[in-house]
C-alpha cells in the first residue's frame, strides 16, 4: 500500500480558486487545459465549445501578495455544434485539445481542435482605436462627401484594453475518425493532428492540404484491433514523434525515413504480467496520455491504473512505474459498468521533469517525485482552496481500519474525476480541471 | 463457475453498451466500441470455455451455469448417450464446447447450445464449433446451428457476430467502405418487432428461432438492452434468451 509523503519539494497552496457557477450545465465541464510556453497565459476549453484564457497578474509592489493570481483574459467561442449531412452525424463542439504557438509578437497564437476541426486563434490586445475618419462619423454612418469640406489624418486614441480572438486559419475536412490530440512543431512551421487511426501533419499557412503520415486502418475494418490514442512531437527534433495505442504500446516515428511513418523507429512496449490477467486487461493497458518530458529525453505514458515513464533508449520495459489508484483494481467490472473505465486521464511533467502529477476520482490528483520515489494525493475541492491554506494529503484506506481523515475506496465520488491537469512550465503552479471547476494552486516557498 | 457468471454478466453490459453507443451525440466513438468489443469477445470465451453445462430444461438453452451435472443429455435426449458426467471433469479447463454436446444430435445441446449460440447459429461447419477457443475438434455432429454463427471464424474472430459489434464501432463515417451502420439499424429494426415473442420467456424450443434473422440474438439482446441486462436474476435462470446473448 502507498504511503505518501509531505517531503515534496513544495507545498501547493491556492492563492484563487477560479470557479464558474455552482449549478453546472453539461456545456461547462473543462475538456483541456494548457499553459502557454512562458506560463503567462492559461487556457481551457470545455465542452460547450468555449476557450477561456488566464492571463498572469503581473508583480506589483502594492500587492505583493497577489502576485501571481490568474485572471480572466479573454473568453471566445471556438467550435460550434456542427452536422455532417452526408454522414448524418452530428458534430460536438467540445474542445478536445489546446496547444499554444511559442510567442513570436504581440500577438498570442493557439491551435484548438474538437472532434473533426482544427482552428488557429490569434489572441491580440486592442488599447488604441483611430479616430478622425473622412468619410465616416464616430457611430460608424457614412457621411455625405459633398459635406465635407477638409480633410484630416485619423490618429490613434488609448481606449479601453480589448482583447479579441479572431480565427486566423480553418483546418478541416481532413479526419474521418475523431481527433484525439494536436502537436506543434518543434519547427514552428507545422503540427500534426491524429484521429482514431490516422495522424496528418499540416503546415500553419496551408489549410486545404495535410499530409497524412501514420495510417493504420486496415483493409477490412473487422481485422481492427487497435487505434491510436494520443501523439506528440519530440520537443527538439523536429523529425521524430511519437503516438500511443489501445493496445499499451507507443511507437516512436522519423519522418525522414519515408513520408508514410507506418513503421516506426522505435516500438515500445512492456510485457503484460499475466497474473493481472482480467477481462479488462486490455482496456486498462489503453494508453490515454503521451508527453514527451522538456528534456526530450523520457516519455511518459498514462494507462488506466499506472503512469510509466520510459527512456527512449530503452523499448522493452518503462524505467519507472507508478501505481495511481491501484485499489481500483478489484472494481474493474463496476467501473465498467459505469463507464468509468474509459475516462481518459493525462499525465504532466513539471518544468525540471523531476515530478509528474495526474488526476484520479473523487478530485484527487497525485504528484509523483522522480527522484525521492515519494508521492502525494492531493484533492482539489472548496472546502480546502482558502487563499494560503495548505493542500493536505489525502489517502485512501483500502481495507481494515479506517483512520480518521481518511477515506474508504468504496466512498470514493466517481463522478469527480480529473482528467486534465497543467503545470506551469517553469515555476510550480499547476492547474487542475475539476468537472466544471478550475483550481490553480502554487507553490510559495517561504 | 462464478467466470462464467461474471461473463455472462459482462456480455449482457457489453451488448447494452454497444447498442446505446449507436445513439450517442458525436457518432460512435471508435476507440470505446474497440475496446467494448474486446472485452465481450473475451467474456465470451470465457463462457463459452468453461466446463460445466448449464441446465437445459425443455425451454431453456444455454442459461447461466446451475450446479446441476450437464442436463443437456438429459433433455436433448436425442438418440445418442448423453456424454458422462466425467467428460465434463475431463475436459475442465481447456474449451470444448463441441464435446458438451456429442451426445445429442439435435440441434439443441446445451453448452454446445453456448456456443451455437454464441456462433449465433449458420453454417453447419462442425469445425467451427470449437473455433470458440478451443483446440479440440468438435464432434463430427455438431449441429448446423452452432456452425452458422461461426461462420469466418476461422482465422478471425467470431465474423457474424462480430459484424454486429463491429458494425458500430468502425463505421468509417462518410468513407466508402464495406461497412454501412445501415445494415445495423435495420437488423436491429427487424429483431426489435420479433422481441414480444422472445421475452415471453416461453420456451421457443428451438433455438432455431432466434436464429432466424442471424443476427437476432445478438441483435435482440443489444435492442432491448434494459430488457435484458436489467432482467439478470431471470437470466440467471434459465432464460433462454441469455443464450441469445451469449451467442453474441
Amino acid at each position: 500500500m502507498k504511503c505518501f509523503s509531505r517531503y515534496l519539494p513544495y507545498i501547493f497552496r491556492p492563492p484563487s480558486a477560479i470557479l464558474s457557477s455552482s449549478c453546472h450545465a453539461e456545456a461547462d465541464i473543462i475538456s483541456t487545459v494548457e499553459f502557454n510556453h512562458t506560463g503567462e497565459l492559461l487556457a481551457t476549453g470545455d465542452k460547450g465549445g468555449r476557450v477561456v484564457i488566464f492571463q498572469r497578474e503581473q508583480e506589483s509592489k502594492h500587492q505583493p501578495h497577489r502576485r501571481g493570481e490568474y485572471n480572466v483574459y479573454s473568453t471566445f467561442q471556438s467550435h460550434e455544434p456542427e452536422f455532417d449531412y452526408l454522414k448524418s452525424l452530428e458534430i460536438e463542439e467540445k474542445i478536445n485539445k489546446i496547444r499554444w504557438l511559442p510567442q513570436q509578437n504581440a500577438a498570442y497564437f493557439l491551435l484548438s481542435t474538437n472532434d473533426k476541426t482544427v482552428k488557429l486563434w490569434k489572441v491580440s490586445e486592442r488599447d488604441k482605436r483611430p479616430e478622425g475618419y473622412n468619410l465616416k462619423d464616430e457611430d460608424g454612418r457614412l457621411r455625405d462627401p459633398s459635406m465635407i469640406t477638409m480633410l484630416r489624418v485619423p490618429v490613434l486614441r488609448p481606449m479601453d484594453l480589448m482583447v479579441e480572438a479572431t480565427p486566423r486559419r480553418v483546418f478541416a475536412n481532413a479526419h474521418t475518425y475523431h481527433i484525439n490530440s494536436i502537436s506543434v512543431n518543434s519547427d514552428y512551421e507545422t503540427y500534426m493532428s491524429a484521429d482514431d487511426l490516422r495522424i496528418n501533419l499540416w503546415n500553419f499557412e496551408i489549410t486545404n492540404q495535410s499530409f497524412n503520415i501514420v495510417d493504420i486502418k486496415p483493409a477490412n475494418m473487422e481485422e481492427l484491433t487497435e487505434v491510436i490514442t494520443a501523439a506528440e512531437f519530440h520537443p527538439h527534433h523536429c523529425n521524430t514523434f511519437v503516438y500511443s495505442s489501445s493496445k499499451g504500446t507507443i511507437r516512436l516515428c522519423d519522418m525522414r525515413t519515408s513520408a508514410l511513418c507506418d513503421r516506426h523507429a522505435k516500438f515500445f512496449e512492456e510485457p503484460e504480467d499475466p497474473s493481472n490477467r482480467s477481462f479488462f486487461s486490455e482496456i486498462i493497458s489503453s494508453i490515454s496520455d503521451v508527453k514527451f518530458s522538456h528534456s526530450g529525453r523520457y516519455i511518459m505514458t498514462r494507462d488506466y491504473l499506472t503512469v510509466k515513464v520510459w527512456d527512449l533508449n530503452m523499448e522493452n520495459r518503462p524505467i519507472e512505474t507508478y501505481q495511481v489508484h491501484d485499489y481500483l483494481r478489484s472494481k474493474l467490472c463496476s467501473l465498467y459498468e459505469n463507464d468509468c473505465i474509459f475516462d481518459k486521464f493525462e499525465c504532466v511533467w513539471n518544468g525540471s521533469d523531476s515530478v509528474i502529477m495526474t488526476g484520479s476520482y473523487n478530485n484527487f490528483f497525485r504528484m509523483f517525485d522522480r527522484n525521492t520515489k515519494r508521492d502525494v494525493t492531493l484533492e482539489a475541492s472548496r472546502e480546502n482552496s482558502k487563499p494560503r491554506a495548505i493542500l493536505k494529503p489525502r489517502k485512501v484506506c483500502v481495507g481494515g481500519k479506517r483512520r480518521k481523515d481518511e477515506i474508504s475506496v468504496d466512498s470514493l465520488d466517481f463522478s469527480k474525476k480529473i482528467l486534465h491537469t497543467a503545470w506551469h512550465p517553469s515555476e510550480n503552479i499547476i492547474a487542475v480541471a475539476a468537472t466544471n471547476n478550475l483550481y490553480i494552486f502554487q507553490d510559495k516557498v517561504n | 463457475m462464478e467466470f462464467k457468471l461474471e461473463a455472462h454478466r459482462i456480455v449482457s453490459i457489453s451488448l447494452g453498451k454497444i447498442y446505446s453507443a449507436r445513439g450517442q451525440r458525436g457518432g460512435l466513438k471508435l476507440h470505446k466500441n474497440l475496446l467494448v468489443s474486446l472485452v465481450l469477445r473475451s467474456a465470451r470465451q470465457v463462457y463459452l470455455s468453461e466446463p460445466g453445462c448449464p441446465p437445459e430444461p425443455p425451454h431453456a438453452a444455454c442459461g447461466p451455469p446451475e450446479e446441476e451435472p450437464p442436463p443437456c443429455t438429459t433433455v436433448w435426449a436425442a438418440g445418442e448417450p448423453p456424454p458422462p458426467p466425467q467428460d465434463e471433469a475431463a475436459r475442465g479447463g481447456p474449451r470444448l464446447p463441441g464435446a458438451d454436446c456429442e451426445g445429442p444430435r439435435s440441434r439443441r445441446c446445451c453448452c454446445g447450445c453456448s456456443c451455437c449460440c454464441a456462433a449465433g447459429g449458420g453454417e453447419a461447419n462442425p469445425a467451427d464449433c470449437a473455433t470458440a477457443g478451443a483446440a479440440a475438434p468438435p464432434p463430427p455432429h455438431c449441429p448446423r446451428k452452432r456452425s452458422a454463427g461461426e461462420r469466418g471464424q476461422a482465422g478471425s474472430p467470431v465474423k457474424k457476430p462480430r459484424r454486429e459489434v463491429e458494425d458500430p464501432p468502425p463505421p468509417p463515417p462518410g468513407e466508402q467502405e464495406d461497412m454501412d451502420t445501415g445494415n445495423v439499424a435495420s437488423l436491429i429494426s427487424i429483431f426489435g418487432s420479433s422481441f414480444s415473442g422472445l421475452l415471453s420467456k416461453e420456451p421457443k424450443g428451438r433455438r432455431r428461432a432466434p436464429l432466424d434473422g442471424s443476427e437476432t440474438a445478438p441483435a435482440e439482446a443489444a435492442a432491448e438492452p434494459g430488457q435484458i441486462c436489467c432482467d439478470e436474476p431471470v437470466l440467471r435462470t434459465l432464460n433462454p434468451w441469455s443464450t441469445a446473448i451469449v451467442a453474441f
